[in-house]
């Protein structure tokens, strides 16, 4: 059991660190020359240029600088913003926890309206409920945040006047008010997405022989379902791993579209004005995340597949 | 929705019965009058009656495309979407069955009180001898009762007397549930439109009815124990104790409960699965195909279970099976099910030894015995036409030897031919003539000169077994020659054996020491198998599943790379042209986006060979040479084997493996197969390495065997020594498992 | 979108749902927008600057101008073109990427399957839309080099997709049949295996260009995709975000058109999909 834990954890390690080499890798993808890209946008003579080669140790071999990059990164010291100035990793918190309320609110929003949903729908296959709720979910998917998101503030907070437009509010209740919108926005196409995915496991399950057999001995429907519920956790739990990604990648445009501080915004803005240092550590924040997320997903396999249990306990 | 009409069967047997003073009736527990089942692209079933009393086991035959699995579905109210169901089945219940069946069965007056578990006289425990079809034929011809004892019972049966039938169950909540849906049968009986979707079934399924499936691995939840599985149809205190209770009745140790199914074998799962189904204490069991994907060991312990407990028990049992051979072993009664129709019934003895319809003679007739070899297996020409297809004819009529033109006019009703023995059949005087067209491989087809030319006696098989049968015949290893027909000269005289006892002295194919173990399994697929095959013979690969016999097949082929060991061809061939394979499911066997011809087309090119052959190809294997221009999802199983066979073919290659190549065949079809395999055989020269987990076909087709166990090779021998005096005790074990022929 | 009417619970019915019928329609239309665009709306990019922001109907322009008094209309209607080019450029682009790669490296397995699944893994286990903000960003910020970089990040889903219906077919006894015949494993692959996953091919391929317009117009959104000034949808809805309280249908229009593609192609892909899928079960 430890023994498959700490593989699992191992893996992730390996592909977080190939994944930090890609990240630091963007510096010198970027087209020009590295010590120009890491001032920016700004003018600058050559003497800030060779002030900034040494600061960065860029004649280093790139290894060694990777290497230097990576043990700072580690305990937390990503380097300086070029377009602030400031240390990127107090700069990085104070954003986090918007992003965090945003995106946490969003995932929790599509997960207790879409698992319901997909689950209503696999069951009532080919009803009318089923098609109309599919489509809605196909709607959720294809529609990117940032459109229904200028939409709900169009309707809900310019027409009804019934949220506010900007601003993340003061204390709970009133950010709770405050992010209402943009979470909304975030956890419609995520909600889909989690219909979707709960509806397809759902129902390849119901197709299975156990509840042909389940039914054929007597078990009432009820009692058939929460048998099909467990057994479709598994796919379901590992849609939910996979979405934060797809959260992460839609934090961005949501937090430009309602002006909100966050890490999105900071990442947008970082991006335009190739601020790279901090791209860099937010790329692998995110990365960590989403790697993170992954192996909890793993380790959740332990918990409700007993075939994946008895294979890590014999190992 | 059927109309009131009641079924047209009822009255003309049950003077009979009435007249006769046997001693035994039972009132059947099940009653379904008019069964019809279909789907948006037609019918499925066409009409069926049915009859089940405690303790009774019907068997319900039939090949692909009969109807008798969704006749199980539309009884437990399973149909898949779009399926609908029309009939009407009654159940009455165990108290009026107890009270005395004379409520029910009213005129007969002769039916002894039976109540509960009590005074049990089980059919099943009576062999089906000649005596007994008597007491048979009151189940039989007994729907007529049934269809009145709904209205008897309404007035009759109700009342204090609804648990009495039960009172030996512990778990009979099931009876006294909400019986307010019940139509006017009264409290215990219901009567159910076959048609009624929903909540009426909940009172049906579990405790009056339970479904066993055929697959017992994914019959159970991957993720629950079994304990908990087999305790979800169990409600109320006790259930732990209940539990442990049947798995200790289905032979399971109590420690079980807390296994997940994947820690189990197929057997086992299969008797939680049993375990499962009989928690509610259903009066009657339905078993589809129950034993078909288990292996031929655990087939016989796992019926044998059933039939126990169904003692025990008092239960009915509606057996689902395409094997007549099972059927006869097992069942009082058989029902013969034929596209959709049922188109013979009866006690078991007399449709089994007195066929009544050519379709069951006829059927019965290609199970190839285990006992001997035919000289060619009797077939059935064509297949099975779709349910829905068949117009108002007999539905067998396109395939019947003795099929007049009436037979073409109308489709015939069930008539009686010897008490409670129907047929649907206007002549079933002919179904015991024996069929003078000799079979051919080419039966589908009209068949090409070549093909339709009488067998030469040399090929005729009747080796005796003492001939051949030496001292030790588990270590000798001595092909007889007597199989060798046109162009087998040569190959005759390599049987003489050599110096070193048992192997041939020119083989075409030596396997020495052949040794694998797939990665992440604890235990090897094949374990040091030495195996020899002589140009021209036919050797036999049997086994269970995981001997690893599919292995050796892949490895001699080289779709597989053994770990250890040599694989030796002697002859001068190399590449496609040293070896063939034909796999065991006929339908992903060809490309379903290319045409047969261009299937063979690249077949023969791949080999160097012209584009041209490929009529000659079809031809051969006994399809017309216009098949090239079909795709392969308009042929049926058969012809697509019989197209693989062909592709096989085309690089005319040295040695054709067959891997379980007619496991997936009907019986018919599969008889056709083994023909032309032992046609072709005789007329190309072919030599074979059969794999096959069938000792019957392996019977029919091989001249020596091996029988692998684990990976091992455990006995191996001339045919008629190993299937007729077995030295291991493992192959003795195999014959042992296989339902007797008689 | 009604529910199809058509069909019961059976649901197999032959005739093509409405909902499919809906959808290509409107992508017919688009499609239509996107070739013809010289035509359909010349004057796209005629600014008013005087005018400036009007509302809608104002001064015969009917969902009104921008804040350069450009029509809104006409610009919407230009707009299909980025809106679609760059899309199917994606998908095609990272399907036959996805086609040949996943084909190989499932039927072939060894080192080319090692490496594209190591790179599938790395480039997975980042956000694509995010990896393409970032790549976008940094590399260049055309239109192109945007689809390129896109194909790029779509590829690897794409051959895992495929390599994973090629692992399916390659035990399949047609398929090793074949190989005993000593075809040759290309014939193999692209000759018996290639036709029997173009199903999952094409109805994925739609369903990525879907995803592909989502993260075309995200980028425009974010600045990073056409240049300043050129007709895209998510160019104007950055544009008209400013522009809510004036003339909201400067953000609403395109908004809507994109919602109404993407489900259109994700919706025609289902059924697609949906239709597919049976025919192979046919067989």
């Amino acid at each position: 059991m430890l023994a498959f834990v700490l593989r699992r954890a191992g893996a992730t390690l390996l592909l977080l660190l190939a994944l930090s080499l890609l990240v630091f890798g963007l510096l010198y993808l970027a087209p020009g020359d590295v010590a120009r890209n890491l001032l920016g946008t700004r003018n600058v003579t050559p003497e800030a240029l060779a002030q900034i080669r040494a600061r960065y140790h860029l004649d280093d071999p790139f290894l060694q600088q990777y290497w230097r990059w990576l043990t700072h990164a580690v305990t937390g010291d990503f380097g300086t913003s070029i377009r602030t100035g400031r240390p990127i990793g107090p700069l990085m918190l104070e954003k986090t926890g918007i992003t965090a309320a945003t995106a946490g609110l969003a995932f929790l929003l599509s997960v207790l309206v879409g698992v319901p949903a997909g689950i209503a729908t696999a069951v009532r296959r080919g009803r009318w409920l089923d098609r109309v709720l599919v489509t809605v979910s196909v709607v959720g998917v294809s529609a990117p945040g940032f459109a229904i998101g200028l939409l709900l503030l169009y309707v809900f907070a310019l027409g009804l006047g019934w949220f506010p437009i900007y601003g993340t509010g003061e204390g709970f209740l009133d950010s709770l008010w405050h992010l209402a919108l943009p979470a909304v926005a975030l956890a419609l196409g995520l909600g889909a997405f989690v219909v979707k995915l709960t509806r397809a496991a759902v129902i390849r399950e119901l197709d299975q022989d156990y509840v042909t057999f389940a039914r054929g001995r007597g078990l009432s429907e009820g009692a058939t379902l929460r048998i099909v519920l467990r057994n479709a956790a598994i796919p379901i739990v590992t849609s939910l791993g996979l979405m934060v990604a797809y959260l992460f990648g839609g934090t961005v445009l949501i937090e430009v579209t309602f002006a909100l501080p966050g890490l999105g915004s900071l990442m947008e803005e970082s991006v335009l004005f190739k601020d790279i240092p901090v791209v860099q550590a937010l790329t692998l924040a995110v990365a960590f995340v989403v790697s993170a997320a992954a192996f909890l997903v793993d380790l959740s396999y332990l918990l409700i597949d007993p075939r994946v249990r008895a294979r890590a306990v014999r190992r | 929705m059927t109309s009131d009409g009641s079924a047209a069967a009822g009255d003309g047997p049950m003077a009979a019965v009435d007249g006769s003073t046997a001693a035994m009736v039972a009132a059947p527990m099940l009653a379904v009058r008019d069964l019809r089942v279909a789907s948006a692209s037609g019918t499925i079933v066409a009409g069926l009656d049915l009859t089940v009393a405690p303790g009774e086991t019907v068997a319900i035959v039939g090949e692909s495309g009969s109807g008798k699995s969704m006749t199980v579905k539309a009884l437990t109210g399973l149909l898949p979407e779009g399926v609908r169901a029309t009939g009407r089945m009654e159940l009455p219940g165990r108290a009026e069955l107890a009270q005395g069946s004379s409520g029910l069965s009213g005129r007969a007056g002769l039916v002894e009180g039976r109540s509960g578990q009590a005074g049990r006289a089980a059919p099943t425990e009576e062999p089906a001898g000649p005596s007994e079809p008597t007491g048979r034929s009151r189940h039989a011809g007994s729907s007529g009762h049934v269809g009145s004892s709904g209205h008897v019972g309404s007035s009759g049966h109700v009342g204090s007397s609804g648990h009495v039938g039960s009172s030996g169950h512990a778990g009979s909540s099931g009876h006294a549930g909400p019986f307010g849906h019940a139509g006017p049968a009264g409290r215990s009986g219901r009567e159910i439109d076959l048609a009624a979707q929903g909540t009426i079934w909940r009172d049906v399924r579990g405790s009056r009815i339970a479904l066993l499936l055929q697959d017992p691995f994914t019959s159970l939840s991957p993720v629950h124990r079994c304990g908990e599985q087999i305790g979800w149809a169990i409600s109320g205190r006790g259930r732990a104790e209940r539990v442990a209770r049947l798995l200790a009745e289905v032979g399971l140790p109590a420690d079980v409960a807390e296994k997940y199914p994947f820690q189990l074998s197929g057997g086992m799962r299969q008797r939680v699965a049993i375990a499962a189904g009989l928690a509610a204490d259903p009066d009657l069991l339905i078993a589809d195909e129950p034993t078909t994907a288990l292996d031929v060991t655990t087939q016989h312990e796992v019926l044998e279970l059933i039939a126990g407990l169904q003692r025990e028990r008092d239960m009915g049992l509606i057996l689902i099976t395409h094997d007549l051979r099972l059927a006869r072993s097992r069942a009082d009664r058989i029902m013969v099910m034929y596209a959709g129709r049922l188109v013979e019934e009866g006690p078991t003895a007399l449709v089994m030894d007195a066929p009544a319809h050519p379709y069951t003679a006829r059927l019965a007739a290609c199970d190839p015995p285990i006992t001997h070899r035919l000289p060619v297996l009797p077939t059935i020409p064509g297949s099975v036409p779709q349910p829905s297809s068949v117009g108002a004819e007999c539905a067998f009529a396109a395939r019947c030897a003795f099929a007049v033109d009436a037979c073409r006019m109308a489709e015939p009703a069930l008539a009686e031919v010897a008490e409670g023995h129907r047929a649907a059949c206007l002549r079933p005087e002919t179904a015991g003539l024996p069929v003078d067209v000799p079979p051919s491989p080419a039966e589908t087809v009209p068949p090409p000169p070549a093909v339709a030319v009488p067998l030469p006696p040399a090929a005729t098989v009747s080796s005796s077994p003492a001939e051949t049968v030496p001292s030790s015949p588990a270590e000798t290893v001595s092909p007889s020659p007597e199989h060798s027909g046109r162009g087998r000269e040569a190959a005759a005289s390599l049987f003489h054996a050599g110096e070193d006892q048992g192997i041939p002295a020119s083989p075409l194919l030596s396997v020495e020491g052949l040794a694998k173990t797939f990665p992440g399994s604890a235990v090897p697929a094949l374990d040091g198998v030495d195996l020899t095959i002589a140009a021209g013979e036919t050797v036999a690969v049997v086994g269970e599943s995981g001997s690893g016999k599919t292995t050796l097949a892949r490895c001699v082929v080289g779709l597989e790379r053994a770990d250890t060991g040599r694989i030796d061809f002697h002859g001068t061939a190399t590449g496609a042209r040293r070896v063939q394979i034909v796999f065991q499911d006929p339908y992903s066997a060809l490309n379903p986006g290319l045409t047969v011809g261009t299937s063979l087309a690249e077949a023969l090119r791949a080999a160097g060979r012209p584009k041209s052959e490929v009529g000659e190809l079809l031809e051969l294997v006994g399809l017309p040479a216009a098949y090239a221009r079909r795709r392969p999802r308009a042929l049926s199983g058969g012809e697509r084997q019989r197209v693989a066979i062909a592709r096989a073919l085309a690089p005319r290659a040295d040695l054709l493996v067959c891997d379980e190549s007619v496991s997936a065949l009907d019986v018919s079809v599969q008889a056709q197969v083994l023909n032309l395999l032992a046609d072709l055989r005789r007329r190309l020269g072919l030599t074979l390495l059969f794999i096959t987990h069938d000792l019957a076909v392996a019977r029919q087709i091989a001249d020596r065997v091996y029988v692998m166990h684990h990976g091992r090779v455990v006995e191996t021998g001339p045919v008629d020594s190993v299937l007729g005096a077995p030295a291991h005790e493992y192959t003795q074990r195999l014959l042992a498992s296989i339902p007797a022929a008689d | 979108m009604s529910p199809r009417p058509d069909s019961t619970a059976n649901g197999r019915s032959r005739r093509i749902p409405v909902v499919a019928i809906v959808s290509a329609a409107l992508l017919a239309f688009v499609a239509i927008c996107a070739l013809a665009q010289e035509i359909i709306a010349p004057k796209a990019l005629e600014q008013d600057i005087y005018l400036g922001v009007v509302g809608g109907g104002v001064d015969g322009h009917l969902f009104g101008t921008d804040q350069l008094g450009r029509d809104i209309l006409q610009l919407s209607l230009a707009g299909a073109r980025s809106a679609l080019a760059g899309p199917v450029v994606v998908a095609v682009g990272s399907m036959l990427i996805g086609f040949f790669l996943g084909t190989y490296a499932g039927y072939r397995g060894g080192i080319v399957d090692m490496l594209a699944g190591r790179y599938a893994d790395l480039l997975l286990a980042l956000p694509a839309v995010l990896l393409a903000i970032v790549v976008a960003g940094l590399v260049g910020r055309g239109y192109w080099v945007t689809v390129v970089v896109l194909i790029v990040l779509f590829s690897p889903s794409d051959v895992r997709l495929v390599r994973g219906a090629v692992i399916e077919q390659a035990p399949r006894p047609y398929i090793e049949s074949a190989r005993v015949l000593g075809i040759r494993p290309s014939r193999i692959m692209f000759r018996h295996i290639a036709p029997n996953i173009v199903p999952i091919v094409v109805a994925n391929l739609l369903l990525n260009v879907a995803f592909a317009l989502v993260a075309l117009s995200s980028l425009s959104y974010l600045g990073l995709g056409v240049p300043p000034g050129a007709p895209d949808w998510g160019r104007q809805l950055a544009d008209g975000r400013q522009l809510l309280g004036d003339n909201p249908l400067a953000a609403v229009v395109p908004g809507v058109l994109i919602i109404l593609t993407a489900t259109a192609v994700n919706l025609l892909g289902d059924w697609l999909s949906d239709l597919l899928d049976r025919r192979v079960v046919a067989r």
